[in-house]
């Protein structure tokens, strides 16, 4: 149950990203949309009870761990949210050097 | 009237989801995932080219070698990723550094440091870079690895950024560490087509599980992600910080 | 030769080229050649990475992604050569773009596919980035990131419920654990999605119309067509060997078909040049997708070489025109052709086969998708298609008689020689492959078995 509040994140984030109309609050809401489809992914890999995927000198056989596959995905899925971030934040620079504003609105174009 | 609409829209597709997730007999719910029927069960045996019953801390032979399983998962099994991955990071680096180049001249930051941050910055800027560095290292035995180590090796830059004058027209060099570094992971992944056969094998000695020279290519292939990572965030900073809008 | 040089070799030249600027172009250069000699002498099979066999990430050879690695090779090849000067500082962007569409033609893991779908798509937004339309830009960027988003969130549905990322195992799993097709329709309707962001598919397509509209050739040619190409090949391998569309095939035939209409109707209605162009090729892509979707293999390939030679060929020439002209309204383009006959009769080539008149390639390609629906049964996509050709003939017959015949004062525009050579080949190579097909036609009929081939083998060796 608790993995549908990652949906939830996601669809807050779409929300913000149909309705905002300043640029620094899309981006803010496509890091928003990100994060619960991160989550969502960590989620799907958990077991109840579950060890982190980690072998240490005290781990016995019997305990379980949770799937890795997830984490290695959401570390992936992680950096490459934070490359387009850094790059959205770029572009934003260079609408706001370009019209001087960052509400889409008052740039009178489109 | 748009915003309603959008709540609207958005409301349909979340609960369109999570209704089709919960009456969706064959996605798991949560906590209820079965591990032993994905290919996580094999990365978890390290038994993808050997025969192996369960992997027992300590001893040697195996085919990855390293006891944090999401590390064996980056930086082995599914390395090509991680190489794509970087690569990510690589081009919005290099993105960012092109959009801020071309019209507007780089002004430097208008303050100037003062004592406190001068002498904290130095002090704490050992401890940050030591854990940074360790935790690139360690990233076989222990959670973390090159891309929390690496940002930590950006974060120590990022003081010595702001409180040093003179250091913020070296960080050209760090370009040179990026491309290095870079080209050292491909090159790396090109001779184990050479050596045996594939790119990206782990041609190296595995080791003991739970050693720190252990697992093969995997620290050396996470040391160069965190320096990688590190050199090219901290080229992220300096394109954002010294850019003044015009 | 291992594939995975192709992707291996412009990645090394990328970060060996921002050490030193001077050398960037030449690497580009030299990738780029090495790239095209590797891609006729790979030879087929799946190459693992890592050496896991299907447990890990396999690069899959055979003759579809083969194909797909030619053309695109040798037209991002002509694309860099005849547009040197707008190059500049994009080659290590070029470069690392290169490598993303060789690994999205040639890899077999869906999570892998993910990760250089975002490798294209940000050395995309980086070469539209000299439109200096900033705006236009980070629309594509946020809805690209979006599209890949969603594809991803359909990916970890999909691997929930099949525990593999292999494209090659999904279909057998699926088919052993007996998993309903009502519970795959929402990983599958995400990933459709997600893709089709990319794939400028109606309602997700609004970036393009900023992008492409202010476009040079370099940029124009290389979105519209390499990128285009690309995306609709891996779309493509995903809707024949991975995708059961089942549940969700009425919805997605509709969106489909309203992509195409939409195109068509919005390419007849515009003014500019590369309006037109833009929502031409937007109209395309609805109809590839759509064969894809209907199983038609071949057809949807042959669509797919006609479209980016053509492609190539109406963007060089608009690029280079538009440039001389400094404008793109059709109005006060009248009769450039009749000064530059040579670009002319390229252009015109190209249009004409894109409308499918006999003696062009393009003919042969419709004749082949009517014969195709047709054999099936599909009476009203058959009909669709007509009706689009028919709008399609009608705008682009009346832009090439404006560009042709002049009224009054004519505008004139240089183009280097080397353009013309290529256009001029490119558009011989329409009418050749119009009056003999038989040599593409044999190489393409194992293309289907191929495809199906390293499923049966469940990504084994």
């Amino acid at each position: 149950m608790i993995q549908y509040a990652s949906i939830i994140l996601i669809m807050l984030g779409l929300y913000g990203l149909l309705t905002n109309r300043n640029v620094i609050k899309i981006i803010i809401s496509l890091n928003v949309f990100e994060i619960g489809l991160n989550l969502f992914i960590i989620s799907v890999g958990y077991v109840d009870g579950g060890l982190a995927p980690i072998l240490t000198g005290n781990s016995t056989s019997v305990l379980s761990f949770v799937d890795p596959l997830p984490h290695a995905l959401v570390l992936t899925s992680i950096v490459i949210g934070v490359g387009t971030t850094a790059l959205g934040l770029a572009f934003a620079k260079k609408i706001y050097a370009k019209y001087g504003t960052y509400e889409i609105d008052e740039m009178g174009v489109e | 009237m748009k915003k309603v609409l959008s709540l609207l829209v958005v409301l349909a597709l979340g609960f369109g989801i999570i209704n089709s997730l919960n009456q969706n007999s064959s996605f798991p719910k949560f906590g209820e995932a079965d591990v032993s029927d994905r290919v996580s069960d094999r990365y978890i045996n390290k038994n993808v080219t050997e025969e192996n019953e369960e992997v027992i801390f300590g001893e040697d032979g195996y085919e990855t070698g390293s006891s944090n399983f999401v590390t064996s998962i980056v930086a082995n099994y599914r390395s090509f990723d991680t190489l794509g991955e970087v690569t990510v990071l690589f081009i919005s680096a290099f993105g960012v550094a092109l959009l801020f180049s071309k019209d507007s001249k780089r002004v430097s930051l208008n303050f100037k440091p003062n004592f406190m941050l001068r002498v904290g910055s130095r002090a704490l800027f050992g401890l940050i870079i030591m854990t940074g560095i360790y935790i690139s290292v360690h990233g076989h035995l222990t959670p973390g690895g090159g891309f929390p180590g690496g940002t930590m090796i950006a974060s120590s830059i990022l003081l010595l950024y702001l409180s040093n004058d003179s250091f913020r027209t070296k960080i050209k060099g760090f370009k040179l560490l990026e491309g290095f570094m870079g080209s050292l992971y491909v090159l790396i992944g090109v001779a184990g087509i050479y050596v045996t056969g594939y790119f990206l094998e782990n041609f190296l000695d595995t080791g003991v599980v739970g050693d720190l020279f252990s697992a093969g290519i995997i620290p050396i292939v996470y040391v160069i992600i965190g320096l990688k990572v590190g050199s090219e965030i901290a080229s992220i900073i300096d394109n954002f910080l010294t850019e003044e809008v015009s | 030769m291992n594939p995975v040089l192709l992707i291996a070799i412009p990645l090394l030249f990328a970060f060996l080229s921002i050490m030193n600027k001077k050398f960037a172009r030449p690497l580009l250069l030299v990738a780029l050649l090495l790239d095209v000699y590797l891609v006729f002498t790979i030879s087929k099979g799946l190459y693992s990475i890592g050496g896991f066999s299907q447990y890990g990430i396999n690069l899959l050879v055979d003759q579809y992604s083969l194909i797909g690695l030619m053309v695109v090779n040798v037209v991002f090849f002509l694309t860099v050569v005849t547009n040197c000067k707008e190059v500049k500082r994009l080659s290590t962007v070029l470069l690392v773009a290169l490598a993303g569409v060789n690994g999205l033609l040639l890899t077999n893991d869906l999570f892998n596919l993910f990760v250089f779908l975002e490798i294209v798509g940000i050395s995309a937004y980086l070469i539209t980035s000299g439109n200096k339309r900033p705006l236009a830009t980070f629309n594509y960027l946020v809805q690209g990131t979006v599209g890949s988003g969603l594809y991803l969130l359909g990916l970890i549905l999909l691997y929930s419920m099949t525990g593999t990322l292999n494209m090659a195992l999904i279909l057998p799993t699926i088919v052993d654990k007996a998993i309903p097709l009502s519970n795959l329709a929402l990983p599958f309707m995400l990933m459709f999605i997600g893709l089709g962001v990319e794939a400028k598919l109606l309602p997700f397509n609004s970036w393009v119309k900023g992008v492409l509209q202010n476009a040079n050739a370099l940029t124009s040619v290389l979105i519209a067509g390499v990128f285009a190409t690309t995306i609709a090949l891996t779309f493509g391998r995903l809707l024949s060997t991975v995708f059961v569309l089942g549940s969700i095939s009425n919805i997605v035939l509709v969106i489909l078909a309203v992509t195409m209409l939409a195109g068509e109707v919005a390419a007849f209605a515009s003014k500019r040049i590369r309006e037109v162009l833009l929502f031409s090729a937007i109209a395309q892509s609805g109809l590839i997708i759509l064969l894809f979707a209907n199983g038609l293999v071949i057809p949807a390939i042959m669509l797919i070489i006609a479209n980016i030679v053509s492609k190539y060929i109406l963007f060089t020439i608009t690029g280079k025109m538009v440039d001389g002209t400094k404008t793109d309204e059709i109005e006060s383009l009248q009769g450039v052709f009749s000064k530059n006959k040579l670009v002319g009769f390229a252009f015109t080539v190209a249009s004409l086969s894109v409308i499918g008149l006999p003696l062009f390639f393009g003919f042969i390609v419709k004749l082949n998708i009517l014969t195709s629906l047709f054999s099936q049964y599909q009476l009203f996509l058959s009909a669709l298609i007509l009706v689009v050709s028919l709008i399609e003939g009608t705008y682009f017959v009346k832009l090439l008689i404006k560009l042709w015949y002049s009224v009054g004062e004519v505008k004139t525009f240089k183009v280097d020689a080397l353009v013309k050579v290529v256009t001029l080949i490119f558009a011989l190579g329409l009418i050749v492959f119009g009056v003999y097909t038989k040599p593409l036609t044999d190489s393409l009929m194992t293309v289907p078995e191929e495809m199906m081939e390293a499923i049966a083998e469940r990504g084994n060796f």
